[in-house]
């Protein structure tokens, strides 16, 4: 009994040191110039494959560390003392306006970011967009027909549409982006009285947007503002869902398209290894697996959209990215205010 | 009837044989501990002080969730007793029917990550749910029948998942106290639930508390399942500074409170535990003759049947339909068989560590009187309380600045997991030897037999029960933790909950599903083995 006992915890603690690979502890310290950290706040599925792409032709070793865009850039801040990571990929460019602002990112411009528009990228070459998803409406077919569905996000505080409605809060850094921009073309009054009016109709905060597709899709609500590559993604699903690009109207607001951004961190292991994968992310190469895997549109004007709408048939409102990012604190202000859920 | 406190003793412990080796032994080990522990919740508290100001919540927001917060634990507390002590008494005293199927699957909700069980819910019972869509198709009214979703949602998830906490230590310390006592109640004349009442519930006491601690403590610091069930607690919250509002002092004012409304709950609880304590007086472990039921076998069945579905079967049905095929299983094992490897040694080596660790803390806590065994658990205990995310970054912070050469490593998750876990195996083990009477280890002592002799002779095998239980315990708790293994990983080092978050979130719910049951089997798979090796009396 006794040896029994031994033996089985000697083989967990065996288990347990020797680890994966036998590498229980890998020294962060060795991070060769073959290695590129990537702190990815975007899917795994649109990165990995780009990642794989890149290594192939490199050989150099991408190691991922997929999570959610400001969770990640909380991370890049509290590692200031010893940056752990040479890339960071994030959702949107207000987020990077703020670690830039805080001398976390190494700013990085060359051949292939020069071709992304402005309003897409940082001023001072921080950043830089690699994709973009428009702001959308997403209805639920079954429930309101393709002729009763609003054509601009201001029609959606319509009391018809109380209890019908739904978003993702300010976690999903596009939610916060889209009103930002909002008030960076209508004034923060106008946005006020209309966020206001979107809540005593019942407006439903949900924690992300995977679940304002879902909660569409099975009907749970029938509008969902979201980004355009959850229409496709959410039909592929064989959900019952149809789209709307909104406010495209001449003298419409028209409609946000946020960057995916992404940017070398300050004190990075190994920036060169990350340079050459942002200009491999704007490879024409790069931008179809990075664009075909999630319906993202490509922000490079000669790239192939796919199916998706290209960047320059969607009007969009002129803010510039720096703007967004200043009033992304005041917007935030503003929305708690209306409801803590947000 | 003769009452339990006179057949047993009520005693304390000896004075310390060889004081002096013991005592050094216990500071040096608090002194470990308090390094471990103290560090972020220093830091926790400073940056609390530092804020001063509860950013964009009110005092009356701050008491509102609170309120919200102990109200939900308590209930899902309560709902957890309730499933877990007839479980736990039908299975190890009774003749129901199946009992050794029962007393296995009883366990298999802890394998179940509580945000998994959450999501299966989800999927049945949520507005769109399944069970709404067939009601609505049979009665042909589009009424919102269930909502899974807000407040009592919450209660009924985290109490079917944290029984099992409750069950092993009480089924365990029902093995351990001598069945003798309640035999010769019952041959006094006393009637079977009379026993119960009086002779059973009294000594299970210290197990019953223990495990209530940790569901209790579970449910207070759970954030996974509470913000997919759309419940505001103290948790989700805190995320919600963090990660909107990039407002960590706001985040850090809230944990704070969250550690102090535990620290009430910790000393609250220990004033309840020394209020009466119960010790057998033999140390024999003999199985108590199982009770017959008559015919109350087939309802108490039902009940436990009842008991599993609600907790295994229902939510396993969901995943299994939501991964759809056989295919997917092979397709996932191939592709992430490195995931499920990095899973297994990552908390097979916090459990052993929390296993080791966690009985000498136990064992010097118990010797030494006073304030230092005291502060010994109550540093321990308080571990658990941080919330995943809280934990992970102030870990961040301290390990990255202060011992860079850690951080980045696995072993910073393994201290992670041991933080929040330690307390477990703590706890478990404390109770097991408060139920053991001092006088035998004095007479062993006073036989000339060493302190080591006395552990390894006396007190280990006397627990050892409980040993396998609280690995058991600390390794399915870190093979399910997901909120601070998803900040500390090593870029490339993933787990199979961050694997699952992973899918989910990218809603690839089929590679989630399939991920899903596969990180529950993989959690079982000890539990089931240290069962099966009991049952044969090999351990």
């Amino acid at each position: 009994m006794q040896k029994l006992q031994a033996l089985i915890y000697a083989s967990l603690i065996a288990a347990a040191l020797l680890g994966p690979d036998g590498a229980w502890l890998p020294l962060p310290a060795e991070a060769a110039s073959d290695r590129l950290v990537i702190y990815s706040g975007r899917k795994e599925k649109a990165i990995k494959p780009v990642a794989d792409a890149f290594a192939k032709q490199t050989g150099i070793t991408v190691d991922l560390k997929t999570g959610k865009t400001s969770g990640l850039a909380n991370e890049i801040r509290m590692e200031k003392a010893h940056p752990r990571g040479d890339l960071f990929i994030s959702t949107e460019g207000g987020i990077m306006e703020v670690l830039a602002k805080e001398g976390l990112l190494d700013p990085y411009q060359s051949a292939a970011t020069k071709a992304v528009p402005d309003d897409f990228k940082s001023a001072t070459g921080a950043w830089t967009g690699i994709s973009g998803r428009a702001r959308v409406i997403l209805y639920n077919k079954n429930l309101v027909p393709e002729k009763d569905v609003p054509r601009s996000v201001l029609e959606l505080a319509d009391p018809k549409w109380k209890g019908r409605l739904a978003i993702a809060g300010t976690r999903e850094r596009t939610s916060l982006a889209w009103v930002a921009a909002l008030v960076a073309v209508k004034g923060e009054a106008f946005a006020r009285d209309y966020l206001t009016r979107l809540e005593t109709n019942g407006l439903k905060i949900l924690t992300d947007n995977t679940e304002v597709l879902q909660g569409v899709g099975r009907g749970e609500f029938t509008i969902g503002l979201t980004n355009s590559p959850n229409y496709y993604l959410a039909k592929k699903m064989g959900l019952p869902v149809g789209v709307v690009y909104p406010d495209q109207d001449a003298g419409g607001l028209g409609t946000p398209i946020n960057p995916n951004a992404a940017a070398v961190m300050k004190g990075a292991t190994n920036p060169e290894a990350a340079r050459k994968f942002i200009d491999f992310l704007l490879s024409p190469e790069g931008q179809r697996i990075l664009v075909g895997q999630d319906y993202e549109i490509p922000l490079i004007p000669e790239a192939d959209p796919g199916e998706v709408l290209p960047v320059k048939s969607i009007k969009r409102p002129a803010v510039g990215a720096q703007r967004l990012a200043e009033l992304e604190e005041p917007t935030l202000k503003l929305l708690t205010a209306i409801n803590p859920n947000w | 009837m003769a009452q339990a406190g006179t057949i047993a003793l009520a005693g304390r412990a000896p004075e310390p044989a060889s004081g002096r080796l013991a005592q050094a032994g216990t500071v040096a080990l608090l002194a470990g501990v308090g390094l471990l522990i103290l560090p972020p919740l220093l830091y926790l508290a400073s940056s609390a002080v530092q804020a001063g100001t509860l950013g964009a919540l009110s005092i009356g927001s701050l008491a509102g969730l609170a309120l919200t917060t102990l109200a939900l634990a308590g209930l899902a507390t309560i709902w957890a007793m309730a499933l877990a002590l007839p479980m736990a008494w039908l299975v190890v005293r009774t003749d129901m029917p199946f009992r050794n199927a029962c007393r296995w699957l009883a366990v298999i909700p802890l394998a179940i990550p509580s945000y998994i069980g959450a999501m299966a819910y989800i999927a049945l019972l949520g507005p769109v749910g399944s069970v709404n869509t067939w009601l609505s198709a049979l009665t042909g009214s589009h009424q919102l029948w269930m909502n899974i979703y807000g407040f009592w949602g919450g209660v009924f998830v985290l109490g079917l998942f944290t029984y099992p906490y409750i069950f092993l230590l009480v089924s365990a310390a029902l093995e351990a106290t001598n069945p003798s006592v309640e035999e010769t109640a019952r041959s006094l004349g006393e009637s079977p639930l009379g026993v119960l009442r009086r002779v059973t519930l009294p000594m299970l006491r210290p197990s019953i508390l223990a495990g209530g601690l940790l569901a209790f403590l579970y449910a207070l610091s759970d954030f996974g399942s509470l913000s997919l069930l759309r419940v505001q607690v103290f948790t989700t919250a805190i995320y919600h500074q963090l990660n909107t509002r990039f407002d960590q002092a706001a985040a850090a004012m809230l944990s704070f409170v969250l550690v102090l409304i535990t620290l009430a709950v910790l000393l609250s609880q220990r004033a309840l535990m020394s209020r009466r304590s119960y010790v057998t007086i033999t140390g024999t472990a003999r199985v108590a003759r199982p009770l017959p039921l008559g015919r109350w076998r087939w309802p108490a069945t039902a009940l436990a049947g009842g008991i599993l579905s609600l907790s295994v079967f229902i939510p396993l049905g969901v995943l299994l339909a939501q991964t759809g095929s056989l295919e997917q299983f092979t397709d996932v094992l191939r592709e992430q068989w490195a995931f499920i490897r990095n899973s297994l040694a990552l908390a097979g080596a916090a459990a052993t560590l929390a296993m080791i660790i966690g009985f000498l803390i136990a064992f010097s806590a118990k010797r030494a009187k006073g304030p230092v065994g005291a502060a010994l658990l109550g540093t321990i205990q308080v571990g658990y309380a941080i919330p995943g995310t809280v934990l992970g970054l102030s870990l961040i912070l301290l390990y990255n600045t202060y011992l860079p050469w850690l951080y980045g490593t696995v072993g910073v998750l393994v201290l992670a997991y041991l933080i929040r876990f330690l307390t477990q195996a703590v706890q478990g083990i404390d109770a097991a030897l408060a139920g053991i009477n001092p006088h035998l280890e004095e007479a062993a002592r006073s036989l000339a037999a060493s302190p080591g002799t006395v552990l390894r002779r006396i007190l280990a095998p006397l627990v050892r029960p409980t040993l396998f239980a609280v690995w058991t315990l600390v390794f399915i708790s870190a093979m399910k933790e997901l909120d601070a293994t998803l900040l500390l990983r090593p870029a490339g080092f993933d787990t199979l909950p961050v694997r699952v978050y992973i899918h989910t979130v990218e809603a690839e719910y089929a590679k989630a599903g399939a991920l899903a049951l596969i990180l529950i089997a993989f959690t079982a798979l000890p539990w089931l083995v240290v069962t099966r090796l009991r049952e044969k009396k090999l351990v």
